[in-house]
């Protein structure tokens, strides 16, 4: 707790009432014992740095008890849909951009951070608002992240390809892969998030996948807007410059990813991710923006907050969860265990404590979030909709079909903007 | 003193009451059988009864289910990934089944023979059976058979081409329809028990008048194995229709829905999409699915079932 209230003792007028909260916890400490039952879903750096955290805040907080369960992301969400469905959700629990599907199950931060529980004096607004939805503060943001490629420099300069440029389009990644696929007999590309990288971000950056306002109607009413990804996929596929279904299949983590094994020389990347693919990788990589559709195009990309923690309305212990939350974000010790594992963390004292100490590859991530976040654009909607994950899964199926000469093109973004448009209704 | 003999006779009723209470027929039976009765009530029934409810609903699991009378069953009909998934689901049960009862009688029939420590070999091949429903050993088989795997280094030694199983819609099912033939233990276990039945007399008698091997397989131990054969196929009917972790872990139902199999896409429904009410009625239309075909199995037996006179 001391570091925190050193690191705010020189920032801001809200240092006090921070300061006050610490001294409080500490007096509580006699008092009742507190359990906090808490989860996450990631990989297993995220298990053990969270598990660390946890352990410190028991140390200085001897009153609480934190009681955690760790998942990875489909074992996470089938457990959280029984516990919302049972109305005995984690005190504390981890959310992605699927949130709209909880919304009425999660207790809204605004009095924790009215009342200085969760001091946010060290991050500004903008940040916020990666987890505001119609002024209710749905959660505080563990780390911001946006999307990107990551490649392998030295084989783009093998296959005599040049790097790509910041405003680089489909076209020049398309180009790329089946240069780099020619010249060193490898995938072009390793598997993208199609639906991402298809028809979310695809259909941008003048259209919205899913209307910003609206949650029952499309941001966008020209399927063809779809079709030029889904033809780029099936042309590499068919050339063997990206991977058939089959052998996507085989990648089941990003430590598996084809870029890791040198049989890929760029793939589709959440830049939290980053820094655990060079990692695994062993070997230099570079991070590129998304590719837009024309070299003019604005820029097509948002920060997003890769997750958040939230409280759910059923929790017994809505202060003291507040109180592990602003720990967790705010103290210097935690955020250098965490390592922005989570994404870059939205508090600058935070931050700070991760650069001192950053990688080559977390530095790229710090240097992208930052060029990602001075280009934002604030028309992107980047919240789900509830249905994003039937959607995505009917895609990747026409995506398929579109692969195996079922379909063509132009029939699967037909489709798919009716499955779609019917099913959000 | 008034007082301790007072609560020595409370005592002696409670305890002469409590005998007198269990020493009741059916109350030895409904205590032996509790545990049975409360996890049927709390695991199958209920649960069946909440999901014939919610299958009239548009139940989410997160907000309250609004009714929606029959529009979950009228959708499957229209719902082309639904129609699929009983398509290739049917597959599997049709070719799964009867190569894993063939293998299962095989290895049971060759076990029967006295051979030092065949009860060794029989534990040996009941393994799979005890393992093979989990991820790891799934995880296993999707090495094996990865593009890069050891069953196409194999296919290459011998100067095969490598076979990119998961990657082609009519081959992808074939990797699971042999892990579950792999798992053939308890089939074969019963298999054993059956062949044991059978009275070596007839197999004399069989020998004497000159029958040969292959003759009396098919003339005795068939016929005689029947019953057995026909509770075995059911069991593994209704096994296979309920497959989901092979085709979960190794091809996740791709590619292109080709191993899509219904309760693979009823869990996706439910804790995926977040349409409990159109998976649970899903599952009701399995249980029919599944009854119907046992019927049917069970009506037909009569034409291939032996019984002796």
């Amino acid at each position: 707790m001391s570091l925190v209230a050193c690191g705010n003792s020189d920032s801001s007028p809200d240092t006090a009432s921070s300061g006050d909260t610490g001294t409080e916890t500490g007096g509580e400490a006699s008092g009742d014992q507190i359990t906090l039952r808490m989860a996450w879903w990631g990989s297993q750096a995220r298990h053990d740095g969270t598990v660390a955290v946890i352990e410190l805040y028991e140390s200085q907080n001897p009153n609480v008890d934190i009681q955690y369960e760790f998942f990875d992301f489909d074992g996470y969400f089938t457990k959280l849909n029984t516990l919302v469905a049972s109305d005995s959700v984690w005190d504390v629990f981890q959310l992605g951009g699927n949130y709209p599907a909880y919304i009425n199950n999660i207790h809204m931060l605004n009095e924790f951070i009215e009342d200085g529980t969760i001091d946010t004096s060290n991050t500004t607004q903008q940040f916020l608002d990666t987890t505001n939805a119609d002024g209710d503060q749905v959660g505080i943001s563990l780390g911001v992240n946006s999307y990107g490629i990551a490649y392998d420099p030295q084989m783009f300069a093998d296959a005599g390809v040049e790097e790509p440029a910041d405003n680089w389009t489909w076209g020049d990644f398309e180009a790329a892969a089946k240069q780099i696929n020619a010249e060193l007999g490898i995938f072009g590309s390793s598997i993208m998030d199609d639906f991402l990288a298809g028809a979310s971000i695809g259909v941008g950056p003048d259209y919205n996948f899913f209307d910003a306002d609206d949650q029952t109607k499309l941001g966008f009413d020209d399927p063809s807007l779809l079709v030029d990804y889904i033809r780029m996929r099936k042309e590499l596929v068919d050339l063997g410059a990206f991977p058939d279904p089959g052998a996507a299949a085989e990648v089941t983590d990003i430590e598996g990813d084809f870029i890791v094994s040198g049989e890929a020389a760029m793939t589709w990347i959440a830049t939290n991710q980053f820094p655990t693919l060079v990692d695994a990788a062993g070997r230099e990589l570079k991070l590129a923006s998304v590719p837009r559709r024309d070299h003019d195009d604005p820029f097509g990309l948002t920060l997003n907050s890769s997750q958040m923690f939230s409280i759910p309305t059923n929790s017994e212990h809505k202060e003291e969860a507040a109180k592990f939350i602003n720990f967790f974000l705010n103290d210097e010790e935690a955020n250098e265990i965490l390592k922005g594992e989570r994404g870059v963390p939205i508090m600058s004292t935070a931050r700070e404590a991760i650069e001192a100490s950053a990688t080559d590859a977390m530095v790229e991530v710090l240097n992208y979030i930052d060029y990602v976040g001075s280009n934002a654009n604030p028309e992107l909607n980047n919240i789900e909709n509830p249905n994003t994950a039937e959607i995505t899964s009917q895609y990747e199926l026409l995506l398929d079909q579109v692969i195996y000469d079922e379909i063509t093109p132009e029939e699967a973004a037909q489709q798919i903007y009716e499955f779609a448009k019917n099913i959000i209704e | 003193m008034q007082f301790i003999e007072n609560e020595e006779q409370e005592k002696k009723g409670f305890r002469w009451k409590m005998q007198q209470f269990l020493d009741k027929e059916s109350v030895a039976g409904y205590v032996f059988s509790a545990p049975f009765i409360i996890g049927f009530l709390g695991f199958t029934l209920i649960p069946m009864a909440f999901s014939m409810y919610y299958s009239l609903t548009d139940y989410d699991m997160i907000n309250a289910p609004t009714f929606v009378g029959m529009d979950n069953y009228t959708r499957l009909f229209t719902d082309a990934r639904f129609l699929k998934s009983i398509r290739v689901t049917l597959v599997y049960v049709g070719i799964s089944v009867p190569v894993k009862l063939i293998f299962a009688l095989f290895i049971a029939y060759l076990l029967t023979r006295k051979v030092k420590g065949d009860t060794l070999y029989r534990s040996l091949f009941y393994v799979p059976s005890l393992i093979g429903g989990s991820i790891a050993v799934a995880l296993v088989w999707k090495e094996l058979f990865a593009r890069l795997g050891l069953i196409n280094a194999l296919l290459n030694t011998i100067g095969l081409e490598s076979i990119n199983w998961f990657g082609a819609q009519d081959k992808a099912m074939i990797p699971l329809i042999l892990s579950s033939a792999w798992q053939f233990g308890s089939a074969m276990i019963i298999f054993a028990a059956g062949l044991k039945e059978i009275p070596n007399t007839y197999y004399e008698a069989a020998l004497i008048d000159g029958a040969n091997k292959a003759q009396m397989f098919f003339k005795i131990t068939l016929p005689l194995l029947s019953p057995i054969i026909l509770f075995n196929l059911i069991m593994q009917t209704i096994s296979a229709f309920m497959a989901f972790t092979q085709a979960f872990v190794i091809t996740g139902g791709g590619p292109n829905d080709a191993t899509n199999f219904y309760a693979l896409y009823v869990y996706n429904h439910a804790f995926n999409f977040y349409n409990m009410g159109y998976a649970s009625a899903m599952s009701w239309i399995m249980l029919l699915i599944i009854a119907f075909i046992t019927f049917m199995i069970l009506k037909f037996s009569k034409y291939w079932i032996f019984e002796e006179k």
